[in-house]
């Protein structure tokens, strides 16, 4: 047995010690888990029109992601009556603090891309729940604000193979290019069904064994786009 | 206070810590010969769970986030915090234990300070973090996946109780039929997977 | 008395790292870290991240708790062997967070859950404490290539039966994609993925046949009581 005073100091040099060198290393790579953050959620939004982008997303670097993100992207923050707000940078909200305010309060992204021969295109976040946890995309819409030109899901524990099939399977994805959000002037958006489409112009196909997540991905691109809905009345022509 | 109820469902049968996530599973392991020992043990985690992911959450809430008290982000020294306010609590519990049930204390032996690194306790308190919930409903989300894993160690340990009499393959004897088993246990809780308490609760 | 020899890679040393990959095995035979053997096995690259990163731990942990063991005092000693599993595994996850950041997503607290990996504090009580340096970080290499040795066993059938893939590459499935196209194939036309294999239960599965098959052919193991 040692004396307490040993005990005392030694676990305070020890904690010390520790405490430093963990905050140097965190103020070190601070620069470094930033640009990724950045980089990762980028390549994510921009995955959501990878047929439009001249380049291959996957074989592109960090810093090119960056580059064409800045240079090719204008982000705009949409309140919940569809108009811009300033002063916020719509690669900084985090959709899943939005959520915790009520909805009329709730600010969310807008990001329009331009591509080589002029068309825009719209790219909308969304957030929802999955079967064990989170998930989120962005939907990319035509400047039309009709149609559907691509999709981007991801999520943080769906089951491999299963639900995970949302991020993973590009031909779940795939399904939704081409679909339209308004039916005349009603507000439809796309749903995901279990067997079979009847309505080729709002639905797709579930992911077969993930009933819950495929639930989940349809509330989102009718109730969490339905968000958007003052922004598209707006600008709809 | 529904929603509470909610939590406290969901996390005791549909995302049970054992038979879902499959968390705290050497000591489930190790400790489920007997029923008398996995009930003592049992009761010791709903209770070191209950404790530690409201107090790891005013870490987190108060000290940790970049809101928080000092104003910076002090979120790399969560770990170090969460496994200290972990350990004292297990010590506390051990204390307890050992003034009141000498005979538990003695057949819990070294399983008692192992709850320490129990990833059922650690894995609540970095759960209660992705998924954001509050003060009031990480306490229910505590309780509830420590009765979760209560349930599960006590169901194991009945079965491998009666499983003494039956006649197993050797190699198979003792460890492999309960990892056997608690596969099948897990299938079986794989039936509750997907239910949203709130839907029947109308919350 | 006679002078233990001190080799730098003897006979003993070997054995240290040799032994946990069979007979003292820490998740087949001692039981220590099954936990995290299951939840990150669906994917193979996961699992070798992780016993990549649990190995760096145990064999860290146990050389720098093996360097203090005479310094430490015993009324606090749970706690600092703590404090020092922490604190490497922090050093992990800012480590893979700045090389790798989606596989950093894609572990997310179960990086964390290393720190309760029960095989690192199992060492550093049974093993650290008591032997040398050299001789720790030995034991510690040995016990975490067994750990990975069974979780990439695992997480190999996991995939391939559960998703068709390998590392995410295609290996067998029904689309023209796989490298085995089981839509025309006479040979594999009966074969379809399991989604039970990626599913937890399917990992207890894998690991119990695991044990069996070890026991059979290890006699020495099979438990009697």
């Amino acid at each position: 047995m040692r004396s307490n005073n040993y005990v005392i100091m030694f676990v305070l040099v020890m904690t010390t010690i520790v405490a430093l060198v963990l905050s140097g290393m965190s103020t070190g790579l601070k620069d470094i888990h930033e640009k990724n953050a950045a980089v990762f959620n980028k390549r994510s939004i921009l995955s959501s029109i990878s047929d439009h982008i001249s380049q291959d997303l996957n074989s592109m670097s960090d810093d090119d992601v960056l580059e064409l993100f800045d240079t090719k992207i204008e982000q705009i923050a949409i309140d919940a009556k569809g108009n811009a707000v300033t002063g916020v940078k719509a690669e900084k909200i985090k959709l899943s603090d939005e959520f915790k305010k009520p909805e009329a309060e709730r600010v969310a992204p807008l990001f329009i891309y331009t591509d080589d021969k002029g068309e825009k295109y719209n790219i909308f976040s969304v957030r929802g729940k999955g079967l064990w946890d989170a998930i989120w995309g962005c939907v990319a819409v035509n400047a039309d604000l009709n149609t559907v030109a691509g999709v981007a899901f991801d999520h943080l524990a769906e089951t491999p193979g299963l639900g995970a099939e949302i991020k993973d399977n590009p031909g779940f994805g795939k399904q939704f290019i081409g679909k339209k959000l308004f039916e005349g002037s009603k507000y439809t958006s796309v749903a995901v069904v279990k067997g079979g489409v009847k309505d080729p112009a709002h639905q797709v196909d579930a992911i077969s064994g993930a009933t819950i997540t495929s639930i989940g991905v349809s509330d989102m691109m009718i109730k969490g786009m339905s968000f958007y809905k003052p922004y598209f009345e707006k600008h709809k022509k | 206070m529904i929603e509470l109820l909610n939590i406290f469902i969901k996390s005791a049968f549909i995302e049970n810590m054992a038979l879902a996530y499959f968390l705290g599973m050497c000591s489930y392991l190790a400790v489920s010969k007997s029923v008398k020992t996995a009930f003592g043990l049992g009761l010791a985690v709903i209770f070191v769970l209950g404790i530690t992911i409201p107090i790891n959450w005013l870490i987190n809430e108060y000290l940790l986030k970049e809101t928080g008290m000092f104003g910076i982000d002090l979120t790399f020294l969560r770990f170090i915090l969460f496994i200290a306010v972990i350990a004292s609590m297990v010590q506390l519990v051990e204390m307890v234990v050992e003034k009141a049930s000498p005979s538990l204390y003695n057949s819990l032996g070294i399983f008692l300070p192992l709850i320490t690194v129990n990833c059922a306790i650690l894995g609540g308190s970095l759960f209660m973090i992705s998924k954001e919930y509050n003060f009031a409903q990480s306490f229910a989300f505590g309780i509830g996946s420590g009765f979760g894993w209560f349930l599960a160690i006590i169901a194991i340990a009945a079965i491998r109780e009666k499983i003494r009499y039956s006649d197993v393959p050797a190699p198979l004897r003792g460890l492999g039929i309960a990892f056997l088993i608690t596969g099948l246990m897990g299938m079986a809780f794989m039936g509750l997977m997907g239910i949203d308490p709130a839907s029947i609760t109308g919350h | 008395m006679v002078k233990e020899k001190t080799e730098i890679f003897g006979k003993k040393e070997r054995a240290l790292i040799s032994d946990p990959l069979d007979g003292n095995n820490p998740i087949t035979v001692q039981v220590l870290g099954i936990c995290s053997a299951l939840a990150v096995t669906t994917l193979l690259a996961k699992a070798v991240v992780m016993a990549v990163a649990v190995t760096l731990v145990v064999a860290l942990s146990n050389f720098f708790t093996s360097l203090l063991r005479n310094a430490i005092p015993s009324q606090v000693r749970m706690i600092v062997q703590l404090i020092i599993i922490a604190f490497l595994v922090t050093v992990v996850e800012l480590g893979l967070k700045a090389v790798n950041y989606p596989i950093y997503k894609e572990l997310s607290v179960f990086i964390g859950l290393i720190i309760t990996n029960c095989i690192v504090m199992g060492r550093l009580e049974a093993f650290a404490m008591a032997n040398t340096p050299w001789k720790s970080f030995l034991d510690g290499i040995g016990n975490g290539l067994g750990y990975g040795l069974i979780l990439v066993i695992i997480a190999f059938f996991r995939e391939l039966l559960g998703k068709g893939t390998l590392f995410n590459y295609k290996i067998i499935g029904k689309t023209s994609e796989f490298l085995i196209d089981t839509t025309n194939s006479t040979l594999f036309g009966w074969y379809e993925p399991n989604n039970l294999m990626v599913l937890f239960p399917s990992a207890m599965f894998v690991i119990g046949i695991i044990v069996w098959v070890h026991r059979s052919w290890n006699k020495d193991l099979v438990d009697v009581s």
